[in-house]
């Protein structure tokens, strides 16, 4: 048998892959990079505003839209210091429970 | 009086897809305006359709995924305004998924080759006419492949992938690579060879 046509053979009987889910972690990561580079490129919607559209905060989030604090507070991006985000990152099955975290939505199975 | 089942289904199907649409054009319209949580939607919607997409075609090197995945997340943000809605947002990332696949193969098949096995050139040392349906179970078969890919270097997984899984001719992978179609023969006779020689110490180590 010539080893092109092995080859074909064998591609051909094991082409099909099991579904493969992304990895929690993975998500973090590529949400965090998004969010990063949405903030490059001028401040992220205003968290009253990501409220009223129908965007569900986290504790910290919601903390920040009732600060009395600058307006330009609620652009910012707490995800960057927050835990759930460095665990999100690194672990599979991470342990964060906090309702309205996109962390924590990745990491539910 | 209700219209026949079928013409039922058949606008169920057509409200359903508009609601699709519409979702897909609201997500979008709010990923731009950079909402965060959106953008959470948006990769929870996605990411596993682009990963599984991903981690198949770099079956080779499965390891790269994460790193492609991240990249055709960013390149669709950074397109994201210039998406039309004329196919669906998950054909529009599988279709940069591709282009950046493709990059993976031409950016490491352009690196030139070491040749660490002067002596393999051409040499097939496996040779059994038994119908390959009979001599394998699909699924350990899948999983030897697989390991046999991954022990092999870097070029040779990829050229087998590209050339046997991915039905890509030689002609199209020197065109990719910038060398000739020969050169691409040449590597895969050797490739081929290797992987020869992994799968069948995979098949002694079973015994």
């Amino acid at each position: 048998m010539s080893g092109d046509r092995w080859f074909e053979g064998l591609a051909q009987a094991t082409g099909g892959v099991a579904p493969t889910r992304a990895p929690a972690r993975l998500k973090s990561k590529v949400y965090s990079a998004l969010i990063a580079q949405m903030g490059e490129s001028g401040s992220l919607l205003d968290l009253t505003e990501t409220k009223k559209a129908g965007g569900r905060l986290c504790v910290f989030e919601n903390s920040l839209t009732i600060l009395p604090v600058g307006t330009d507070i609620g652009a910012m991006n707490p995800c960057r210091i927050c835990h759930a985000r460095v665990l999100g990152e690194r672990m599979e099955h991470a342990p964060i429970f906090w309702p309205g975290c996109p962390y924590s939505e990745f990491h539910k199975r | 009086m209700e219209p026949p089942s079928g013409v039922a289904g058949q606008s169920q199907s057509g409200v359903e897809s508009l609601a699709a649409v519409c979702d897909e054009r609201e997500l979008v319209a709010s990923v731009l305006r950079k909402d965060r949580k959106a953008a959470a939607r948006f990769v929870a919607a996605h990411i596993d359709a682009v990963y599984a997409y991903t981690r198949h075609r770099l079956t080779p090197r499965a390891e790269l995924a994460d790193d492609v995945v991240q990249d055709v997340f960013l390149a669709a943000l950074n397109g994201l305004a210039a998406f039309q809605g004329q196919s669906s947002l998950r054909a529009w990332l599988i279709g940069i998924t591709r282009h950046k696949i493709e990059d993976v193969y031409r950016q490491r098949l352009r690196v030139p080759e070491a040749r660490d096995d002067a002596g393999a050139d051409g040499e097939e040392p496996y040779s059994d006419d038994t119908p390959l349906d009979e001599q394998i179970d699909a699924g350990r078969a899948r999983e030897r492949a697989r390991r046999a890919l991954a022990q092999l270097p870097e070029r040779y997984g990829l050229m087998l992938w590209w050339r046997y899984w991915e039905h890509r001719s030689t002609r199209d992978m020197a065109a990719a690579i910038g060398t000739t179609e020969k050169s691409v023969e040449r590597t895969l006779a050797r490739a081929r060879a290797r992987f020869k020689e992994l799968w069948l110490r995979e098949e002694r180590d079973v015994r």
